[in-house]
């Protein structure tokens, strides 16, 4: 894990959980998650299905609002404001704090189209070629579809996609992306090259990603969190969170042991 | 041939023997054939059943009559110049002097001769004096296959007519306006008043639909309201078209006549200053098909998937920026769908415009929203009413203009709705 | 045996098969380092009375042994590879493949030491032992036991047990101590049996060494169990601090 150098001045958590409760309606889904996510780094969030990690994920840009029902209690703090707070309008959030889902879902329009929506729905004014050239180069997409850029997004395979996804997303310029099980519908090779691509990311943004695949996390993130069901609330809540090489050659707690050595059910 | 089953070595207790299946395989084939042929069967009889009905219209829309002329055209010839060539001015005077005061004041209030066309005078001439008269018609296959009788009988019964192969259904047909003669009868008026009719149901509807649509599946929360407004909604699709009828008298034509009839505007039909109007059709018409478009519109835009709508707001999108940018543009196609459909019943639609004033007897093109109209279903049902043969090969020939119209209508729809979701 | 957290996060011991080739294939590892275990025992055992009773034949065979210990090494070597390749270890799994790795490799050398023992006895050939031998099949006694207690601990993943054993490596090295003023008497006396002397100091030289081996498996048992990388401190050690804290 190498060492980032900060020139600037720059807090090292970029988004801090104090007491996060999810609930849709009366079911509490996650309970008491105290974690956070630093700068430059890649967090992953693991767990047995149903424990609660895309609720999550999804509460850190607010995604969780668009269930009707759902509500959260608890502060998560992004660039030392309460995300939650009444005043925080979630659409500002969302684009301050990206997306990628599981199932590749680029817009049935062009290439180019994909990403000049979003920065034109913000407003950008400048040079919208530029822009776009320099998302997908940031996607390592560019050299692959610099030809027909207005071909549907939809032409593409599924790793490219999920790339053009990628890239979208960084039209708006968040500093955060969270990722929903990212490669978990590629074959081998598109994985590889989104988690290559994750580590280049890393350098200029934030990243978040859930995945169920222990060895992805293992081989990608810094600093991984453990869900899973919590004794009596059925909810599910961050048991552990440490350094990566920790979690994974010595754990901490027993259900994390055996979680990652694959003796849970 | 049957493939040999595996010996069976050292198998776990739980996996069941081959013994304990009864592999009937030809007897499941068979009866799933047994369902093909039904579900053929009864593709095969409604294929019949349409065709039996399209040849009995074409049947009655072209064939042998008999016509004969109760005055003579060449006996109108003005100064030497036969019916057919002669002027408006010559034609004007000729009808003058054929038919009586009164008649040809009540048609120069319908509609100034000033502004008829010559080749709607010359239809008036040889439809009120030359008066062209039908004997006797025949029909299609009896024309193909019994010409010798018929000739004999016309010689023998109708010594004064002629014998004519008329296809009722010809383009003179479809430009002349309606007359009270068959023979000279056309269906131009009809066609217009429905086109306008239609015109302005979809102006109406469609609008008022898709966002009534939007509001529904976007918006709404899923309070008891909201469940009851669906609900409603839901069952106003299949109410009789006649209580549309009595509603759309009750609002559009009596209510809101000033409206309707043009007061407001200070455009009114010097014939009849009164609500029944083409808008009045046309706003009845929208009022019944509007049920079906939301209805279509709201499948259309719960079909647009909740990924995409996610993709938007996952990068900051508003919720009305998603609808319009995302959803609407994906639903497209099942919302012009949606118009299709309701175009098509609507065009059908005879018993509430009959509630709401279509006219029967008019025979010039309706010149404005607020003019007195007629449609293509009115007309058919007008000469279907008719004893004589001649009006029920005019009906025929409607039909199949009716039917014409609509496929028209419905392709221009389609190939919209191919374009629309070829785009992105 | 497979733990399974139900609703209530509570652990609960079920018979499933989760994992359960991978837990056989783990046995058999442990049991195959047993194996090569006893038959580094044997071998020092052996060795050393092979150099009593001044059999040169049995020596000889000493050198058989070896290549047979050396050959059961690599088999579970290559077999830890396939199981790292193929199971995809991690926490405990891992540490258990990585340290039976080295665990193997120090009894091979422990098997080399003994194959040295034989050597010696060859060597030596027709001359006579300076004196009947004592201490040095003590130190054998003693290093063979604590080895086989070592395993014992590995396979059961004791930590108490593994923790225990260091200290016995002081025993050995005071009996080290004590061959070695014995042979340095012999030499002051008589500087011809130098030679002699010299290979005997090299016999319990190489016990001294089997027994500092063990304790190396021993840290390593310990790292298996705890994850804590840790020597475990012999009083020798603790001698040095003390001196070095003056």
């Amino acid at each position: 894990m190498q060492q980032n150098i900060e020139t600037t001045e720059k807090p090292e958590l970029v988004i801090e959980t104090r007491n996060l409760n999810i609930f849709y309606n009366d079911f509490r889904a996650v309970s008491n998650v105290n974690m956070s996510v630093k700068r430059h780094r890649i967090t992953a969030i693991i767990g047995p299905s149903g424990c609660g990690k895309t609720t999550l994920l999804r509460s850190f840009n607010r995604m969780n609002e668009l269930v009707p029902g759902s509500h959260a209690e608890g502060e998560v703090i992004f660039e030392g404001q309460n995300l939650y707070d009444p005043m925080v309008d979630p659409v500002e959030v969302r684009y301050r704090i990206g997306m990628v889902f599981q199932k590749a879902n680029p817009f049935p329009k062009s290439i180019y189209e994909n990403i000049a929506w979003g920065a034109r729905i913000h407003g950008y004014r400048g040079r919208m070629d530029g822009l776009v050239e320099s998302c997908l180069r940031q996607a390592a997409l560019w050299d692959e579809v610099k030809d027909k850029l207005n071909q549907s997004g939809l032409a593409l395979s599924g790793g490219q996609q999920q790339r053009l996804c990628i890239a979208r997303a960084l039209a708006v310029q968040p500093e955060v992306i969270l990722m929903d099980e990212p490669a978990s519908a590629l074959d081998p090779i598109a994985t590889l090259k989104i988690e290559e691509l994750m580590q280049e990311l890393k350098k200029n943004y934030t990243i978040v990603i859930v995945t169920h695949n222990m060895q992805q996390a293992a081989r990608v993130s810094d600093y991984t969190a453990m869900m899973m069901l919590s004794d009596a609330q059925r909810a599910g809540t961050v048991i552990e969170y440490n350094e990566t090489n920790i979690i994974f050659t010595r754990p901490q707690d027993k259900r994390t042991e055996d979680y990652v050595t694959g003796r849970f059910g | 041939m049957k493939l040999s089953t595996p010996g069976s070595t050292q198998e776990s207790e739980l996996k069941a023997g081959l013994s304990d299946y009864n592999l009937d395989i030809l007897s499941r084939k068979r009866a799933g054939l047994i369902w093909r042929l039904i579900f053929q069967a009864s593709t095969i009889v409604g294929i019949i059943a349409l065709m039996i009905l399209i040849l009995n219209i074409i049947n009655s829309a072209y064939g042998y009559s008999a016509l004969k002329a109760k005055v003579d055209p060449d006996t109108l010839a003005v100064e030497g110049v036969p019916l057919e060539e002669q002027n408006h001015g010559q034609l004007v005077a000729v009808l003058q002097s054929h038919i009586s005061g009164p008649a040809f004041k009540k048609l120069d209030n319908e509609k100034p001769f000033s502004e008829r066309s010559e080749a709607d005078v010359r239809a008036l001439v040889i439809a009120r004096v030359v008066r062209l008269q039908v004997e006797k018609t025949w029909n299609l296959w009896d024309s193909l296959t019994k010409s010798g009788e018929i000739n004999t009988e016309v010689a023998r019964d109708y010594p004064d007519a002629e014998l004519r192969f008329t296809s009722w259904l010809n383009s003179d047909f479809i430009n002349r306006p309606q007359t009270s003669e068959p023979v000279t009868a056309g269906i131009r008026t009809a066609i217009y008043g429905s086109l306008w009719t239609i015109l302005f149901t979809v102006l109406v509807a469609f609008p008022i639909g898709v966002g009534a649509a939007i509001y529904l599946e976007e918006y709404a929360t899923d309070t008891w309201i909201n469940r009851l407004i669906q609900t409603n909604i839901n069952n106003l699709a299949g109410v009789p078209s006649i209580v549309y009828g009595i509603l759309g008298l009750a609002i559009f034509v009596r209510a809101l006549e000033p409206l309707t009839s043009g007061q407001i505007f200070g455009i009114v039909d010097p014939t009849t200053a009164n609500g029944r109007t083409v808008l009045s059709a046309g706003l009845t018409l929208g009022i019944l098909v509007l049920p079906l478009i939301i209805i279509n519109a709201q499948e259309a835009i719960r079909a647009v998937p909740v990924s995409l709508r996610r993709a938007s707001y996952g990068i900051g999108a508003t919720k009305w920026q998603t609808t319009w940018s995302h959803v609407l543009p994906n639903s497209i196609p099942g919302i012009l769908t949606g118009t299709i459909l309701a175009i098509s019943r609507a065009i059908g639609e005879t018993a509430p415009l009959v509630v709401v004033g279509a006219s029967t007897a008019i025979s010039f093109d309706p010149a404005s929203p607020f003019s007195k109209f007629t449609t293509l279903p009115i007309q058919i049902y007008q000469w279907t009413s008719r004893p004589q043969d001649e009006f029920r090969a005019l009906a025929a020939a409607a039909i199949l203009v009716l039917l014409m119209l609509l496929l028209t209508l419905n392709a221009a729809a389609i190939l919209l709705r191919n374009r629309y979701s070829g785009r992105f | 045996m497979m733990r399974i957290y139900n609703k209530k996060g509570i652990q609960e011991q079920r018979e499933t098969m989760a994992r359960k080739t991978f837990e056989n294939e783990l046995q058999k590892v442990k049991d195959a380092v047993l194996v090569l275990g006893s038959m580094v025992e044997q071998s020092i055992l052996d060795s050393v009375a092979a150099l009593k009773k001044r059999d040169l034949k049995a020596s000889e065979r000493i050198f058989e042994q070896d290549k047979q210990i050396n050959q059961k090494r690599f088999d579970i070597e290559n077999q830890l590879m396939i199981l790292i390749a193929t199971q995809q270890p991690m926490a405990h799994d891992l540490r258990l493949l990585a340290s039976t790795m080295e665990i193997i490799s120090e009894l091979e050398r422990m098997g080399d030491y003994a194959k040295g023992i034989a050597n010696i006895n060859l060597r030596m050939g027709d001359q006579p032992l300076l004196k009947p031998l004592i201490d040095i099949p003590r130190m054998a006694q003693k290093g063979v036991d604590m080895l086989h207690r070592a395993l014992t601990a590995f396979t059961k993943e004791d930590v108490e047990l593994a923790k225990s054993i260091p200290v016995e490596d002081d025993e050995v090295d005071a009996l080290y101590n004590q061959v070695y003023r014995e042979l340095m008497t012999f030499v002051i006396q008589d500087p011809k049996t130098m030679e002699r002397a010299n290979w005997l100091l090299w016999v319990a030289h190489n016990l001294e060494r089997v027994a500092d081996r063990v304790t190396n498996i021993c840290e390593r048992t310990v790292f298996i169990a705890t994850g804590v990388m840790a020597e475990i401190k012999s009083t020798d050690d603790e001698f040095w601090e003390r001196q070095k804290k003056g």
